[in-house]
């Protein structure tokens, strides 16, 4: 009897509210790369309190999180510090994936500062190759002074910068051997686990290496002259691994997406860019 | 020679229990000491800016909340069925033991595994995306063993007598069941379901393929693509960078808001549960 | 009314979690069928090439969890022991709290205190060892049996406790001094309990995600050579929940063959954590 007559109560009261949440607006949703969340994340928090926009921000699984999120619908817009391979495109057929370049970054060899100060400042593609593929594992083959064990930390799967790495290394991702190293996720675990590991090595996004506890080493190009990771050298190509940022989008980008979109290749946008260590666009095409 | 064992063996196990209180509390005050320093009104009532290193943890407590009530609404009602179950409808002993042993399989069952099933049931196949009520679900089911089993111990130590008194009054089941079995025993749905949402308060596996981000939702305000802020996801993210200067007190300090909200639960449910528990004479 | 309520409900929580054992199943179903046993006896996974063996992390579970267990077995036997034979009641309860109270601490927060406490402290503890980072499997399995402690202190009591007042009355009164009476009498019969009570916390630890994957350094494919060589513990390592909580998760969706690796390794989490628990809850030997 009283259940009958809580139920005569519950169960409009239920369905009206699930009706109820079919009218709310979408909000636009963005989800990728570490390395592109920093000036995205701050462009979203000037967006929503200016315009009122309802942005969602997260880097689940980094540059291919959101390359994959996108392609599973679940997010309107992408960020990604790698290009869109084919492999992307067809594994999501029905996404018509829409990269919007936004600045350039480069890829660093970040070392703990007591590799630095051991000596080691720069590193060619033979010896990375080697401590890749575990040939190599004490920093006094490779230029320290003193013996010390390399701890190379790789980064996870999907990671961009990974990608940017083997792809100067080897040609491509599908090319790179099959190694076993201890894994690190986005830009921040990378900085703290190099910064608190003597004898550290791994890859990071150049404008993350701030000098101080995580130091950039200079890479030798193919004219056999080391070039560090400064921005002259990043906008000319002269360093090997410098990478675009992207922001993607399924087709033509609109409603909240065109709006951020917009502002990031706008003025304040491209600021932003600049200002989190990246280069902007105009650094490109002087 | 058996005098001087006798002292040694109550000295060893003495020192365990000893070793055991000192990790506890030590560990406790580690926590209170780094996190304390971050504590304070705008902690509290701010929202998270600068990725966490500054600001406060508002909208991560009313995400934990609408994660807690979804899972207590939806665990309840499903818990007090399964324990009634057991104690009234079922009538062979072997289905009763098959649902007891089933209920304790499934209490210790990783909680990963539900954050995994929910991913791909509520947020891919019925197409919800990252959702409160997704994460809600998951934590349901994830502490429903715990609760359904309080609930039936504190049914089973209901007297025979009133059970017996209410039937030879005439009472049906259902009504034995309504008047007698679940009157004596909202109490132990109550702690039951505190000790649950204790520990789904701190899960962080089942709600981060399913129901949270770390920045830019408030309060849902749907079903369909309506994640939360949380703390235990919060406190995740924040320990994969712990070196960005600021980060590290306000991360500790939401580690110590959490670990307050997890002990003022589980005191809540203590006295039911040791009143329980304590039943041999020495 | 109050009848068919609760057979829907219950119906509909017992179909919840058997559909959820069916899921698993199912939709690991292609990587069975591509791999075959390889996927258990497999030493190597690499999901770009589609090479998916999982020896590694059931080793890894595994390495992680004997650790654990036998740090956290013999001092929550001793603490166990001493509150269950030589306090008095009050003074039980009393003791007690604090260590449900540990037992309450989030995964979260554990996995942020071994950061802090107990990865460097491995690294210089063990630097002869040259091990690459503070974060392996030895500092895993350090603080899982951190976690466990409280919970296989409080199934032991209750083992202890199982064991009737009568028989420790008559083995004092026999002239036996207590040590011998625990040793003799209590111990040997609560042996079931505490063998169920290291079952129920193999099934527990195993399913530790949050706090392994802060300290374990997540590599994989680390195995002994030899069979028997300890020294993986102090390679990092991953382990089965490890592997389901990390990134690969996140981009398998997208891959049929690499979702169903990912969804096998649940259905080999589960049926190991279920197992373990299952075989413990048989043993045990309930109050009321």
């Amino acid at each position: 009897m009283r259940i009958q007559a809580t139920m005569k109560l519950f169960l409009p009261l239920f369905f009206s509210v699930l009706s109820l949440t079919s009218i709310s607006a979408a909000p636009l949703k963005i989800n990728g790369s570490t390395t592109v969340n920093l000036p995205v994340a701050e462009a979203a928090e000037i967006l929503r309190t200016e315009q009122k926009m309802e942005i969602q921000v997260d880097t689940q699984g980094g540059s291919a999180g959101g390359i994959s999120m996108l392609g599973d619908g679940l997010v309107q817009m992408g960020m990604s510090s790698k290009p869109v391979s084919e492999d992307d495109r067809s594994k999501y057929p029905k996404c018509d994936f829409r990269p919007i370049h936004i600045g350039e970054d480069a890829v660093a060899l970040i070392v703990s500062k007591d590799v630095w100060e051991n000596g080691v400042h720069t590193l060619n593609k033979k010896q990375l190759k080697d401590i890749y593929e575990g040939r190599v594992k004490n920093w006094k083959d490779v230029g320290g002074e003193r013996a010390q064990r390399i701890a190379f930390f790789n980064k996870e799967p999907g990671r961009g910068t990974w990608e940017v790495f083997v792809h100067w290394l080897y040609g491509s991702p599908k090319a790179a051997p099959q190694v076993n190293f201890p894994e690190v996720g986005g830009n921040e675990e990378t900085r703290s686990k190099v910064a608190s590991t003597p004898g550290a090595l791994s890859q990071l996004s150049a404008s993350w290496a701030d000098g101080k506890s995580v130091f950039a080493l200079a890479l030798v190009g193919e004219d056999g002259v080391p070039v560090p990771p400064e921005s002259q050298n990043i906008a000319t190509h002269k360093y090997p691994l410098s990478r675009p940022l992207f922001v993607l989008t399924n087709g033509e980008p609109s409603g909240g997406a065109k709006t951020m979109v917009d502002f990031l290749l706008g003025e304040r946008g491209q600021a932003l860019v600049q200002k989190h260590g990246y280069l902007p666009l105009k650094a490109l095409h002087p | 020679m058996r005098r001087g064992l006798d002292i040694v063996m109550g000295c060893v196990a003495g020192g365990c229990l000893l070793a055991c209180l000192t990790i506890s509390t030590g560990l406790v005050w580690s926590i209170a000491r780094r996190g304390w320093g971050a504590l304070s009104f705008s902690f509290f009532t701010e929202q998270i800016a600068l990725v966490g290193a500054s600001g406060g943890i508002f909208w991560n407590l009313v995400g934990t909340t609408v994660l807690l009530s979804t899972a207590f609404l939806a665990c309840a009602p499903l818990a007090v069925s399964l324990a009634l179950m057991e104690r009234v409808w079922l009538r062979s002993e072997s289905m009763k033991k098959a649902l007891r042993l089933g209920l304790y399989t499934a209490n210790g069952l990783p909680s990963i595994v539900f954050g995994l099933f929910g991913f791909l049931v509520f947020v891919q196949w019925c197409g919800w995306g990252k959702s409160w009520l997704a994460g809600g679900l998951v934590l349901a089911m994830s502490m429903l063993p715990t609760v359904t089993l309080v609930v039936l111990e504190r049914m089973a130590a209901i007297p025979q007598r009133y059970i017996a008194a209410a039937t030879g009054l005439g009472l049906s089941q259902s009504q034995v069941a309504w008047a007698v079995l679940l009157k004596q025993s909202w109490g132990g749905l109550i702690s039951g379901s505190l000790l649950g949402l204790a520990r789904a308060a701190g899960e962080t596996a089942p709600i981060m393929f399913t129901a949270t981000i770390f920045a830019g939702v408030t309060f849902p305000k749907g079903v369909v693509e309506n994640p939360v802020l949380t703390l235990p996801y919060h406190i995740f993210i924040l320990a994969q960078d712990s070196f960005a200067a600021g980060v590290e007190t306000k991360m500790w300090g939401t580690a110590l808001v959490l670990l307050g909200l997890v002990f003022s639960m589980s005191v809540a449910a203590l006295p039911s549960r040791l009143y329980l528990h304590e039943e041999s004479d020495v | 009314m109050t009848r068919v309520l609760s057979w829907l409900l219950s119906a509909l929580a017992i179909g919840a979690f058997g559909f959820l054992l069916c899921v698993f199943l199912f939709q690991s179903g292609p990587v069975w069928q591509s791999e075959g046993t390889r996927y258990i006896t497999g030493v190597s996974w690499f999901y770009r090439q589609h090479v998916f063996g999982a020896l590694s992390l059931i080793y890894g579970s595994l390495a992680v969890t004997a650790v654990a267990l036998l740090l956290a077995g013999p001092l929550g036997l001793g603490a166990a022991v001493f509150l269950s034979e030589y306090l008095p009641q009050n003074a039980r309860l009393a003791l007690k709290i604090p260590l449900e109270l540990l037992a309450g601490i989030p995964s979260v927060v554990f996995g942020l205190l071994g950061i802090a406490l107990l990865r460097d402290w491995v690294y210089r503890t063990f630097a002869k060892f040259d091990p690459l980072s503070g974060d392996t499997l030895l500092t895993a399995g350090i603080l899982l049996a951190v976690m466990i402690l409280p919970t296989m202190v409080s199934l032991f009591d209750d083992a202890l406790r199982s064991v009737s007042g009568a028989q420790r009355r008559a083995a004092r009164a026999l002239g036996l001094t207590r040590a011998e009476t625990i040793w003799n009498i209590v111990l040997p019969q609560a042996s079931r309990g505490i063998a169920s009570a290291f079952l129920l916390s193999v099934g527990r630890a195993l399913g530790e995600t949050v706090a392994v994957f802060l300290v374990i350094g997540r590599q994989d494919n680390n195995l002994p050579h030899p069979w028997y060589s300890p020294a993986p513990l102090l390679e990092a390592g991953q382990t089965l929940t490890t592997k389901l909580g990390g990134a690969e998760t996140n981009i398998a969706f997208g891959d049929p063959l690499h979702w169903a690796a990912i969804m096998g390794l649940g259905v080999l989490l589960l049926v190991l954590t279920a197992g373990a628990t299952c075989l413990g809850t048989l043993g045990r030997r309930r109050h009321a």
